[in-house]
C-alpha cells in the first residue's frame, strides 16, 4: 500500500485529510506539446520565448518517473483540432490568425495545432509510456467536450497531481474544472510554466488564496519525499 | 452590429444574440457584515462596481437584451457540496455555518441572494451554481443556446475566480466574452489587473476587456442610428 501525503504545500498540507492512497491520485500532464515549447511551434511561431515554457520539463519527468514506480494513473492531454478543422470555434481560429499563427495553417511544425501533426505530439521528455491515457481536448480546460471526467470516475480518483503548460491558461482552466468537479487539487509549481513569468507567478498566487480556493500549490520534491510505502 | 472600443481589438456583437450575465453579486460577497468580510476580506474593493453596473444593467434593459444573473451556493443539506470544498483549510466560518446573514452560501438564506442595487427583475433568468463556474452543474448552457445567444457581457465578482473560471468556460465553448474592467471586482488590487491582463493575452486569449463608457458609447450610437 502506497499513500501520498501529508505534502508540504501551500497554503495547507496537502491533501485535506492527511494522506491519500496512491490508487485514488492521478498525475494529470497538461499540454507537453511541441506546439506549446518546441522549436517552430505555435508558441515559437508567436514570438514567445519557449525557455519559459520548457523550463518545468525537468522536474516534470521526474515526477512522471515516480508516478511510474508507484503505479499512480498518469493521463497526458493534448490542445488541438481536427484536421477540417470542425471542432474549431470560429472565434478561436481568427484569434489565432490576428496574431500570425493561425490554428490549422502550415509552419515548420506542421499544421498548428491540428491532430496528428508534428507539433500536436507530446515532447519527448515527458512522451507517454503504453498504458497511460491520452485526453485530446479542443479547449483549454481538460473537462469540456472530452472523456477525463469519466476516465477519472472510472478508475475511482478523488485526487489530482498537475503539471503542464501553460501555468494560467491551460493548467489553471483544467484545475478549475476539477475544482468545481470536487477533485482535491495540487498544482506542482515547478513542472508549470507560461509565456508570461508575470502570468506564471499570478496564476500560482490565486490558487493559494481564501484558504486555498482552488486547492494546493507545492513543488515535485515534496510529493516524492511524503510518499510512503507499507 | 455593435463595435465597442476594447483591449485588444474591436468588439463586435448584436443585441439579439448578446447575453448580459451578472456574476454573484450575493449579499454574502459584497456587502458589510457578510461572509467575506467575517473571512477578512475589504468588501469596499468590491462595492466599487455596484454603481457602474447599476448603469449597464439599466441600458441592458431598455435596449431588451438577455440579462442573466448568478449565485454561487449549494443545497440545505450540502449534498450538491464536494468534500473538498466543505473541508479543506481552515475558515472561521464553513460553508453551511451560521453567518451574520445566514447559513454561509446556502440557498433561500438571505445571505445568499443578490443585492437590491441589482436585484433580477420578474422574467430575469437566476442561475444557482455550485461552483465556481456558471456552466458546470448548471442550465446556463442550455439556457444561452435556447435564446440564440453567443455572445456575452460578462460583470460580477470575484475577478479572478468565478469571473474567470465562467469566462475560460464559455471560451472553450466558443462564446465571445466582453468583461467590463470597472463592472467586475476582486479583494485584492493585484488580482484585479492581473486577471484582466490574462483574458487579453496573446491575443485575447479568452476574450475581450472594455471600461462600461464603451460599452454605453456604442450602445447609445446604436440607438441614435435609425
Amino acid at each position: 500500500m502506497t499513500r501520498i501525503g501529508p505534502v508540504d504545500a501551500n497554503p495547507y498540507k496537502w491533501p485535506y485529510g492527511g494522506s491519500v492512497d496512491v490508487t485514488a491520485v492521478a498525475l494529470i500532464c497538461v499540454d507537453w506539446q511541441v506546439d506549446f515549447c518546441g522549436p517552430g511551434g505555435y508558441v515559437d511561431r508567436m514570438g514567445y520565448d519557449i525557455g519559459l515554457t520548457r523550463a518545468g520539463l525537468p522536474a516534470t519527468a521526474r515526477l512522471l518517473a515516480h508516478a511510474r514506480d508507484i503505479g499512480m494513473l498518469v493521463i497526458h492531454t493534448r490542445e488541438g483540432h481536427t484536421p477540417d478543422l470542425s471542432d474549431l470555434p470560429a472565434n478561436k481560429r481568427w484569434r489565432s490568425a490576428q496574431i500570425g499563427a493561425e490554428i490549422g495553417s502550415v509552419g515548420p511544425a506542421g499544421r498548428i495545432l491540428v491532430r496528428g501533426e508534428p507539433g500536436w505530439e507530446i515532447v519527448p521528455e515527458v512522451a507517454p509510456v503504453p498504458g497511460e491515457v491520452l485526453i485530446d481536448k479542443p479547449g483549454k480546460g481538460a473537462f469540456y467536450a472530452t472523456g477525463l471526467d469519466l476516465v477519472l470516475r472510472t478508475a475511482g480518483i478523488t485526487h489530482i497531481l498537475l503539471t503542464g503548460i501553460t501555468t494560467d491558461v491551460c493548467v489553471h482552466t483544467t484545475m478549475r474544472e476539477a475544482n468545481d468537479r470536487g477533485y482535491e487539487c495540487l498544482i506542482l509549481s515547478d513542472c508549470t510554466g507560461a509565456t508570461d513569468p508575470a502570468n506564471h507567478a499570478a496564476a500560482l498566487h490565486m490558487v493559494t488564496m481564501q484558504g486555498g480556493v482552488f486547492g494546493c500549490v507545492a513543488e515535485a520534491d515534496a510529493v516524492i519525499s511524503t510518499t510512503v510505502t507499507g | 452590429m455593435i463595435t465597442v472600443d476594447a483591449d485588444p481589438g474591436p468588439y463586435r456583437f448584436d443585441l439579439a444574440s448578446t447575453a448580459l450575465v451578472i456574476i454573484d453579486m450575493q449579499r454574502d460577497f459584497v456587502e458589510p457584515g457578510g461572509f467575506g468580510e467575517t473571512l477578512g476580506n475589504d468588501v469596499g474593493q468590491l462595492r466599487t462596481v455596484i454603481d457602474p453596473l447599476r448603469a449597464v444593467l439599466a441600458t441592458a434593459r431598455a435596449t431588451g437584451m438577455t440579462v442573466v444573473h448568478t449565485r454561487e451556493g449549494h443545497q440545505p443539506d450540502l449534498s450538491d457540496c464536494p468534500p473538498a470544498k466543505l473541508q479543506r483549510g481552515n475558515p472561521t466560518l464553513r460553508i453551511g455555518d451560521p453567518g451574520p446573514k445566514g447559513r454561509i452560501l446556502i440557498r433561500g438564506e438571505y445571505g445568499h441572494d443578490i443585492i437590491d442595487e441589482l436585484a433580477p427583475l420578474a422574467g430575469e433568468a437566476v442561475i444557482d451554481k455550485p461552483g465556481k463556474g456558471s456552466f458546470h452543474d448548471t442550465s446556463f448552457g442550455d439556457l444561452l443556446r435556447e435564446k440564440g445567444v453567443t455572445s456575452l457581457v460578462v460583470t460580477g465578482v470575484t475577478t479572478e475566480v468565478c469571473v474567470h473560471t465562467t469566462v475560460r468556460e464559455a471560451n472553450d465553448r466558443g462564446y465571445e466574452c466582453l468583461v467590463l474592467s470597472d463592472c467586475v471586482g476582486s479583494y485584492f488590487p493585484e488580482f484585479q489587473r492581473i486577471g484582466l491582463a490574462m483574458i487579453v493575452a496573446q491575443g485575447g486569449i479568452f476574450g475581450w476587456v472594455a471600461p462600461s463608457s464603451a460599452l454605453l458609447i456604442a450602445l447609445n450610437l446604436q440607438e441614435a442610428t435609425p
